[in-house]
């Protein structure tokens, strides 16, 4: 996969196509993001780990918002740039996607639900794939139950927001997890469930099942429990699901005018 | 457009989180993860998420200053070299090298604190080089480095993962160590078990088995206790012991004075707690000491280090994995600077000044003339009070902040005050800094190349991200520069990277590190002693580094300074998850200050009655020191007589309270525990 790939990108540079290529870096026994600007360094592209780009691409815009640029993309990614799109954080325009597939241990890995972008440049897009967790065992608990496990599960929580810092669909500048009106300041761990819980909600909607968060999280908190549950409440209810195409209107964004 | 990640080190604690800093075009603009990184995993706290905002706070010192008449003024490099030149050979000649005191940095990389006492012992040829390993642990190089011939932490930190049991004291490890935290909470889920012993109902607390809550100062005792139950109920690693220590004979003739009775009397441990706790950890597979100021910061450090060492070696739990005695070091390189000979007894790689073999190595690497003094040299508080007694006349300080960090402050300024020459070369202009006669604006870390060594003996990359700030340059090249200066043609270097060079020829502990191995390998932990050498990952397997592990039997001693009529309740400080050290670096973060903005001194809901305290209002704290007015936080983490203050905020400094009575052996200052007043001043 990674040789044809790298052709391919190669291609979009030296074809003037874009400015650079946002991808991931073999560097120093570690992969890192990196926006690739020459042909001659393609050679330490590769697509092993996985790094939340599409954050990195919007902060690339921000800086640059007339520069053209492509990028390596799984599903998840392609998912959150359509999301941050539909909220202005993004202009698809400048943007050429190069769509690569999840392998089964990566989709297995994240229990991905979709781990494919629309298109693909290169591999071949898992058929038939549905994710081994359904999250039975914990919808299987009583109310009672459910609580005394998660009071266990955040009381954990060491406050560093990086679940939040992580989450490609955390763009706001103002985040209400800061908010003294929720959650107390300089307190650890955060009141017990408010913080968790105004974060899950203010994701509902947005979440793109990256996984991000649950893999930022330095006391292993099952963030994907929750996120998985409401993106499922999102569908049951709404019949939306994230990232899937510019077009849909997300169910939670009021586009009311007041 | 040019988007890069920059792998480095985290610049705040111990655990060494190597990250990546997101530079856009030159500037540094935000922290990523690394999920590559063993220490880490793509995991970080707070305080690394959001390193980058201190490196541009507004407060950065970017050009030289000089003090005219009490105001400082923006000075060249070459005025202020001039002056400094000038001012330290006429005081040499004067006074003599003996009248010089060297504070190195556990916040600079391992090059920096190699040159800063090359400097002191080759330029200014003294031994008075220290730093603030000093305020923290001293007491663990010693107690260790005489039980086991190391000083330092024995086993790693992923190495916690899979222990089967943790004895947790005097470390609040979620905030102090959080990447360390979070792995004994993974273990915990495994079902490791958990004791604690910590007088402070801290986030551990809930997940402990077991938590003993020591009134503060009495650890030797409740060690006693447990090796007292252990003893008496058949625990003991019988094999181990024959085969590998010595003087256990000794220490179990000592012991027996404590059953649990006793230790409940000194500790207010109920006696069924200390049975319960010795049975845990004496029935475990593997069990680790965890450790930090909790235990050293005392006038009997040594002793508790070396107490916990005579718990690990009778249950066999040394130089296997998942064992160990393990002291979290607070600083990212403090294990670094003490490496390196930032110590006054001690060259780089803990060889002993007082060998003349040493000495005469050292004196032909650096082309010196001079003979380097066989005497060990002055420690941190001892050079403050030599400079109180007028025998210190200079000082050259390199970012440490002795202002906010060091016991009994006012003592400090007068000393301070009290000198004719004080340089202090830092990134901002700190409380110490505002003191100096000449300031020198360094680096972050985010500009210059390095290692840093982190707590479990890792020495690891520190990265240049951007270029330095303004005029300022990294320590290592103003030292340098300083010392050629000086008339030096020892200190030409082009690059750090030669400088690591130079130290590994000279330091066998760090004989295999070179830049080119940290980049193939991540990381190497020393003892690493030749270029084939894979480094260690834990200390002492099969033999001790001093041959036999030694037991010492320890009385217990009371604390220095104990509650009475006048100061009826105990004050112990520390560090908080939301802050670093003095502060310096995380007050200037927003994310950071908006957390926790200011001091605060917590007391228990029934001493706040009593004495009529409202949360959060501002109430005063003295003891025989001094006073501070600090806002009160009533909370049932502290026990009742107990009040907790965090140290890093100047403006309410827990250490114009402290005692600065010494360890005899380490000097390290009481910190951790003086008698204090609590008082209602109706605001
Ligand atoms: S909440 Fe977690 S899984 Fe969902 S988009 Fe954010 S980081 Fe990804
Ligand atoms: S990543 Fe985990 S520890 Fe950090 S704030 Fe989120 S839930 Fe808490
Ligand atoms: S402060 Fe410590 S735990 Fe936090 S990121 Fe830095 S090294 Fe890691």
């Amino acid at each position: 996969m990674e040789p044809e790939l790298r052709d391919y990108v190669g291609e979009l540079l030296d074809s003037g196509t874009v400015a650079g290529v946002l991808a991931l870096k073999d560097e120093l026994g570690a992969v890192k993001p990196y926006l690739f600007t020459k042909n001659n360094e393609i050679g330490d592209l590769v697509l092993t780990s996985k790094y939340p780009l599409a954050s990195v691409m919007s902060m690339l815009q921000k800086e640059d918002p007339s520069i053209k640029l492509a990028i390596v993309c799984r599903g998840c990614d392609e998912r959150a740039l359509i999301e941050l799109a539909k909220r202005n954080q993004i202009n698809l325009d400048n943007i050429v996607f190069v769509g690569i597939p999840c392998d089964e241990e990566m989709a297995d890995k994240c229990n991905c639900l979709q781990p494919y972008p629309k298109e693909i440049v290169t591999g071949e897009k898992l058929s038939n794939w549905v994710p081994k967790n359904n999250y039975e065992d914990f919808k299987n608990m009583s109310t009672e139950e459910k609580l005394i496990f998660w009071k266990g599960q955040l009381e954990k929580c060491n406050k560093c927001y990086g679940c939040r810092n992580a989450c490609p669909l955390c763009f706001c500048s103002d985040c209400e997890l800061e908010n003294a009106l929720w959650v107390k300041h300089g307190r650890l761990p955060p009141e017990f469930p408010i913080y968790h819980v105004i974060r899950a909600f203010h994701l509902a909607g947005k979440c793109v099942g990256c996984g991000e968060c649950e893999n930022a999280c330095p006391v292993g908190i099952p963030l994907m429990t929750l996120n998985h549950l409401l993106r499922e409440d999102i569908k049951d209810l709404f019949g939306y699901m994230t990232g899937q195409d510019i077009e849909d209107e997300n169910p939670i964004n009021t586009k009311e005018e007041y | 457009m040019k988007y890069d990640n920059i792998l480095t080190t985290c610049p705040y604690c111990g655990c060494g989180c190597k990250y990546y800093i997101q530079v856009i075009n030159g500037v540094a603009k935000g922290v990523m993860p690394c999920k590559e990184d063993p220490v880490s995993e793509g995991k970080l706290c707070i305080k690394g998420w959001n390193v980058v905002d201190f490196v541009y706070s507004e407060g950065r010192l970017t050009k030289p200053l000089i003090k005219e008449n009490g105001k400082f003024r923006e000075a060249s490099w070459d005025e202020a070299y001039n002056l400094i030149v000038s001012k330290f050979k006429k005081i040499k000649e004067q006074h003599g090298p003996q009248a010089f005191g060297l504070l190195s940095s556990a916040k600079t990389t391992n090059e920096e604190n190699y040159l800063m006492q090359k400097f002191a012992r080759s330029i200014i040829v003294t031994n008075n080089v220290d730093h603030c390993a000093r305020l923290c642990h001293a007491s663990t190089v010693a107690g260790l480095a005489a039980a086991f011939g190391s000083g330092a932490m024995t086993n790693s930190i992923p190495e916690f993962e899979d222990a089967d049991c943790f004895l947790i004291t005097g470390s609040n490890t979620t905030e102090q160590h959080p990447l360390i935290g979070s792995r004994i909470l993974r273990a915990k889920e495994r079902g490791a078990k958990i004791i604690l012993v910590d007088p402070r109902l801290i986030q551990l607390a809930k997940f402990a088995d077991i938590h003993l809550r020591q009134k503060p100062g009495t650890d030797v005792a409740w060690l006693n206790g447990l090796m007292y139950v252990i003893i008496k109920d058949g625990l003991v690693d019988e094999e181990f012991v024959k085969n590998r220590t010595e003087n256990y004979e000794k220490l179990k003739k000592e012991v027996m004075n404590y059953p649990p009775e006793k230790v409940e009397e000194i500790t207010g441990v109920p006696k069924e707690d200390i049975i319960s706790a010795a049975h845990i950890f004496g029935n475990a597979k593997t069990a680790s000491i965890i450790y930090s100021m909790g235990i050293t910061q005392h006038t009997t450090g040594v002793d508790n280090v070396k107490s916990c060492a005579n718990l690990a070696m009778i249950t066999g739990n040394m130089g296997k994995a998942c064992t160990g005695v393990n002291p979290l070091r607070g600083q990212n390189n403090v294990q670094g600077a003490c490496d390196l000979g930032a110590l006054p007894n001690v060259f780089p790689g803990y060889q002993a000044v007082a060998n003349g073999e040493f000495r005469e190595k050292f004196e032909k690497a650096w082309k010196m003339d001079d003979k380097i003094p066989e005497n060990v040299g002055l420690t941190v508080v001892e050079m403050t009070n030599e400079a109180h007694a007028g025998n210190i006349k200079c000082l050259y300080i390199m970012g440490e902040n002795p202002m906010v960090s060091d016991p009994d402050i006012n003592h400090v300024k007068e000393s301070l005050e009290s000198l004719d020459f004080l340089v202090v070369q830092d990134i901002f202009l700190t409380e110490t800094a505002e003191l100096a006669d000449v300031v020198l604006p360094g680096t972050s870390f985010l500009e210059k190349d390095g290692t840093f060594t982190g707590t479990d003996r890792r020495v690891q990359r520190v990265r240049k991200a951007i270029e330095p700030l303004g005029e300022s340059k990294p320590d290592w090249l103003i030292i340098s520069e300083l010392a050629s200066r000086m008339g030096s043609s020892a200190f030409e270097y082009n690059s750090p990277k030669e400088i690591q060079d130079e130290i590994a020829s000279l330091t066998p502990l760090y004989g295999g590190i070179s830049y080119e191995r940290l980049d193939d390998l991540g990381y190497l932990q020393w003892p690493c002693l030749d270029k084939d050498h894979k480094g260690t990952v834990f200390l002492h397997k099969g033999k001790f580094t001093r041959g036999l592990g030694c037991f010492f039997p320890i009385t217990y001693k009371p604390p220095a300074e104990l509650p009475d009529k006048e100061y009826p309740f105990t004050l112990t400080t520390g560090r908080i998850l939301f802050h670093f050290h003095t502060g310096t670096m995380t007050r200037c973060v927003p994310k950071l200050d908006k957390e926790v903005p200011t001091g605060y001194v917590e007391i228990h809901p029934v001493d706040a009655d009593r004495l009529g305290i409202k949360d959060g209002e501002i109430i005063k704290v003295s003891t025989r020191r001094g006073t501070i007015n600090i806002p009160a936080y009533i909370t049932r983490k502290v026990p009742e007589k107990i009040v907790f203050i965090p140290f890093h905020f100047k403006e309410c400094a827990a250490n114009i309270l402290t005692n600065p009575a010494l360890d005899p052996i380490a000097k390290i200052p009481e910190l951790k525990v003086c008698a204090c007043k609590v008082e209602s001043i109706g605001e």
